[in-house]
C-alpha cells in the first residue's frame, strides 16, 4: 500500500499542496483528478522522492521510500526518461543494466504490443510513439508500484486505445497503479478508486463501482457534486 | 462481444446482465466456455477487478462454474437457466407496463396492440 | 559500485562526441601551427638567402634556429589548448544542465535509478576527469607527432631539436596541466577536483533551490575560499607567522580535503532531499 499522509508543498509563498492524505492498493487503479495546476504531478513526484515536500510522510508498505524502493515503485512520467539521441533498444539497454527487476521478456512483448522497431531513435519517434516508449520502460519493470502522470494526454486516438489496452491487460495485473488525469471519460470504466483533488487538498475519496452501486452515480456525477461547492 | 455500458449503473450489474441476454436469446449455450476474467476485461475495456467482481457475483447465483485451473462455464442446470429467461422477461414487461400505465388504456386493447405489433415485427425480420 | 561505474561508463559516452571534437581541433591546429610557422621561416630564409645574397651561416646567427618552443608558444598551439580548457569548464556545468533541459528530462531516470544518488555526482565528477586526463594524455601523444612533423618541415641546419620532456619544462606556464613531478601532479589536480566538486555543490544549490539556490551556491563557495585561505590569513595577520611553511603547507592539504569531503557531504543531502526534478 502508498500511504500519503498530510503531505504540504509551498513553491515560494504560494501553497500547491496543503496536507493532501490518500492511500492506493496494491492490485488497484487509483487514479488523481482534478484541473491542471491543482498539484497532481507534484504528488507523483513527491512519492518519488523528486522533490521536497514541506510537511507529511510517504510509506510504501508502510516504509518510507529511498533508493533501494525503485526496485518496487516506478514512474512514467508526461515526458519520456531517455536520450533523444538513444534508440529504442538503447534505451532497454540502459534499463536492464541498473534495475534487477527488469524484464526483457516482457519488454520485447510489449514492442510487439505497441508495434515499435527497436532500431528507432527516440527524437525521431511521433509523439503517440514516444508515450509508448515511455510506458514500456516503466511496465517492463517488475515492479508492484506503478505511477503515471497523463498517459493519456496529448497523443491521437488510436494510441491512447492501445494504451487504455494495457490497463485491462495481464500488464498490469496484481499491481498498484496510480494515474493523474483531467480528463475521466476515458477510463471510466478502468478505474477503481478516485480521488478528487481541489485547491491543495483532497476533496473526496472514493471508489468507483461503490459510488455506481450504492449511490447510482457516476464518477463524473460525484465531481459535478464535489467542484460544484 | 461489444457492450456499451453506462456509467451510472455497477459496471459488474451490466456484465450480468449482458451475461443473462446471452443465455436468454442462446448466444451462450448450457455448458460453453466463457472468457476467462483478464479476457474479459481486456475486451470489454474494463477494470479487471470488475470482471472478478460480476464472475463471483455470478459464480453465486450458479450461472457459471468455475473448476479450480479450468475456464468457467456456463452452467447446464435447467431450472437456474429457466429462471434468468423468466427473470429478463419480468423485468422487461415491468418496464413496459410502467410506461404504458400512465396512458391508461384498457388491458384487452393493449393486449392486442402488442399481439399485432409483436407478430408484425416478427414477421418483419423473417 | 557496479552502478557507479556503470555510470561513468554511460557519462562518458555522452561527452565522447565533444571530447573527440576538441581532439580533432587541437590535433589539427597544432599540426597546423607546425606547418605554418615552419614555412613561414623557411620563407624568410629563402628570401635572405637567395634574394638577399646572404649566406646562410650569417642568416642563421643573426635569425636564430627556430624550435620546436616558438609553435609551442604561438595561438596555433596554446588556442585549443586554451580551448580545451574552456571546454571542461563548460562541461562542469553542462554535465548537470542538460539532464534538465529539453522535453526529455533524464533527470528523472537518474534520479529514479536503485542506486544511491551520490553515485550520479561521482560518476559525473569522474567524468570531468576523465576528460582533463585525456586531454593532458592526447597532448602529451601529439607533442612526439608535432615534434616528428617539425623535422620533416624544417632543414636540420635550421632548427634546434628539443624532446617532449624539454618543451615541457622549457614551458612554465604549462606547468599546471603538465606538472613536473608526481607530488605536483596531485596537489594541482587535487585542488582541481576540489574547485569541481565546489562547482558540483553550488549547482546542486541552484537545481534544489532555484534563485535562492544561486545565492546559496555563490555563498557556498565563498565559504570554500575562506576556509581555503584561513591558515594562511591565520599565519599572516593573527599569529604572525607562528608556522613552518611545511606546516602551512600540511594545513592547506587539510583544509582542502575538508572542502572536498564537505562537498560530498552537502551534495549527498541535496541530492536525497532537496533536489527538484
Amino acid at each position: 500500500m502508498i500511504e500519503v499522509k498530510e503531505i504540504s508543498k509551498n513553491y515560494g509563498r504560494k501553497k500547491i499542496l496543503k496536507g493532501v492524505s490518500f492511500t492506493a492498493n496494491k492490485g488497484e487503479i487509483t487514479c488523481l483528478i482534478g484541473i491542471n495546476g491543482v498539484g497532481k504531478t507534484t504528488i507523483l513526484n513527491a512519492i518519488m522522492a523528486l522533490t521536497p515536500i514541506n510537511q507529511g510522510q510517504i510509506l510504501m508498505n508502510g516504509e518510507p521510500i529511498n533508493e533501494q524502493s525503485f526496485e518496487k515503485i516506478t514512474f512514467i512520467p508526461d515526458a519520456i526518461t531517455m536520450l533523444p539521441s538513444m534508440k529504442i533498444e538503447d534505451a532497454l539497454g540502459f534499463m536492464n543494466d541498473f534495475y534487477a527487476c527488469w524484464n526483457q521478456e516482457r519488454a520485447t512483448e510489449l514492442l510487439a504490443f505497441f508495434k515499435l522497431n527497436k532500431e528507432e531513435r527516440i527524437s525521431s519517434l511521433s509523439k503517440g510513439n514516444t508515450a509508448k516508449v515511455n510506458l514500456l520502460l516503466g511496465l517492463a519493470l517488475d515492479v508492484d508500484y506503478v505511477l503515471m502522470d497523463e498517459p493519456f494526454s496529448g497523443i491521437d486516438i488510436f494510441s491512447r486505445e492501445e494504451i487504455a489496452n494495457v490497463f485491462t491487460s495481464h500488464l498490469i495485473e496484481n499491481r498498484g497503479v496510480i494515474i493523474t488525469t483531467h480528463e475521466i471519460s476515458d477510463i471510466e470504466h478502468l478505474i477503481d478508486k478516485v480521488v478528487l483533488l481541489d485547491d491543495g487538498k483532497v476533496t473526496k475519496e472514493f471508489n468507483a463501482e461503490e459510488a455506481r452501486e450504492d449511490e447510482g452515480k457516476s464518477v463524473v456525477d460525484v465531481m459535478r457534486e464535489v467542484y460544484r461547492r | 462481444m461489444n457492450v456499451n455500458f453506462n456509467t451510472r449503473d455497477p459496471v459488474y450489474l451490466q456484465i450480468i446482465r449482458y451475461f443473462k441476454e446471452q443465455i436468454a436469446n442462446g448466444e451462450l449455450a448450457p455448458g460453453e466456455e466463457i472468457p476467462s476474467r483478464r479476457e474479459l476485461a481486456n475486451r470489454l475495456k474494463i477494470n479487471p477487478n470488475t470482471a472478478q467482481r460480476a464472475y463471483k457475483e455470478m459464480e453465486e447465483q450458479n450461472l457459471i462454474h468455475t473448476e479450480r485451473n479450468h475456464p468457467s462455464k456456463i452452467t447446464t442446470d435447467e431450472k437456474v437457466l429457466g429462471k434468468v429467461r423468466e427473470e429478463l422477461l419480468v423485468e422487461a414487461v415491468d418496464t413496459f407496463v410502467t410506461s404504458v400505465r400512465s396512458i391508461n388504456i384498457p388491458v384487452e386493447e393493449l393486449l392486442n396492440l402488442v399481439r399485432t405489433k409483436y407478430t408484425k415485427s416478427d414477421n418483419k425480420e423473417d | 559500485m557496479k552502478n557507479y561505474l556503470k555510470l561513468v561508463n554511460f557519462e562518458f559516452n555522452r561527452l565522447a562526441k565533444l571530447f573527440a571534437v576538441l581532439l580533432g581541433i587541437t590535433f589539427l591546429a597544432q599540426i597546423g601551427g607546425v606547418i605554418v610557422l615552419s614555412k613561414k621561416y623557411l620563407n624568410v630564409a629563402n628570401e635572405r638567402i637567395y634574394e638577399d645574397m646572404i649566406p646562410k651561416a650569417q642568416f642563421i646567427a643573426e635569425f636564430g634556429q627556430m624550435n620546436f618552443l616558438q609553435v609551442a608558444r604561438s595561438a596555433f598551439f596554446m588556442g585549443p589548448i586554451a580551448l580545451c580548457i574552456a571546454g571542461v569548464a563548460f562541461y562542469i556545468f553542462l554535465i548537470w544542465y542538460r539532464d534538465w533541459f529539453g522535453k526529455n528530462t533524464f533527470i528523472y531516470r537518474l534520479l529514479m535509478l536503485p542506486t544511491t544518488r551520490l553515485n550520479i555526482f561521482y560518476a559525473k565528477l569522474t567524468n570531468i576527469l576523465l576528460l582533463t586526463f585525456g586531454f593532458v594524455a592526447f597532448q602529451i601523444i601529439f607533442l612526439p607527432i608535432e615534434t616528428t612533423v617539425f623535422k620533416w618541415m624544417m632543414p636540420s641546419e635550421f632548427r634546434n631539436d628539443m624532446n617532449v620532456i624539454e618543451i615541457l619544462q622549457s614551458m612554465p606556464e604549462l606547468s599546471i596541466i603538465f606538472p613536473n613531478s608526481f607530488l605536483e601532479f596531485i596537489l594541482y589536480y587535487g585542488a582541481g577536483l576540489m574547485v569541481v566538486s565546489v562547482l558540483f555543490t553550488a549547482i546542486l544549490l541552484e537545481r534544489s533551490f532555484k534563485w535562492k539556490g544561486i545565492f546559496a551556491g555563490i555563498i557556498y563557495s565563498l565559504v570554500a575560499v575562506a576556509v581555503l585561505i584561513s591558515p594562511v590569513l591565520l599565519h599572516e595577520f593573527v599569529l604572525n607567522g607562528f608556522f613552518y611553511p611545511i606546516e602551512l603547507f600540511l594545513l592547506e592539504i587539510v583544509m582542502g580535503l575538508i572542502i572536498i569531503a564537505g562537498s560530498i557531504w552537502m551534495s549527498a543531502f541535496l541530492l536525497k532531499k532537496k533536489i527538484t526534478v
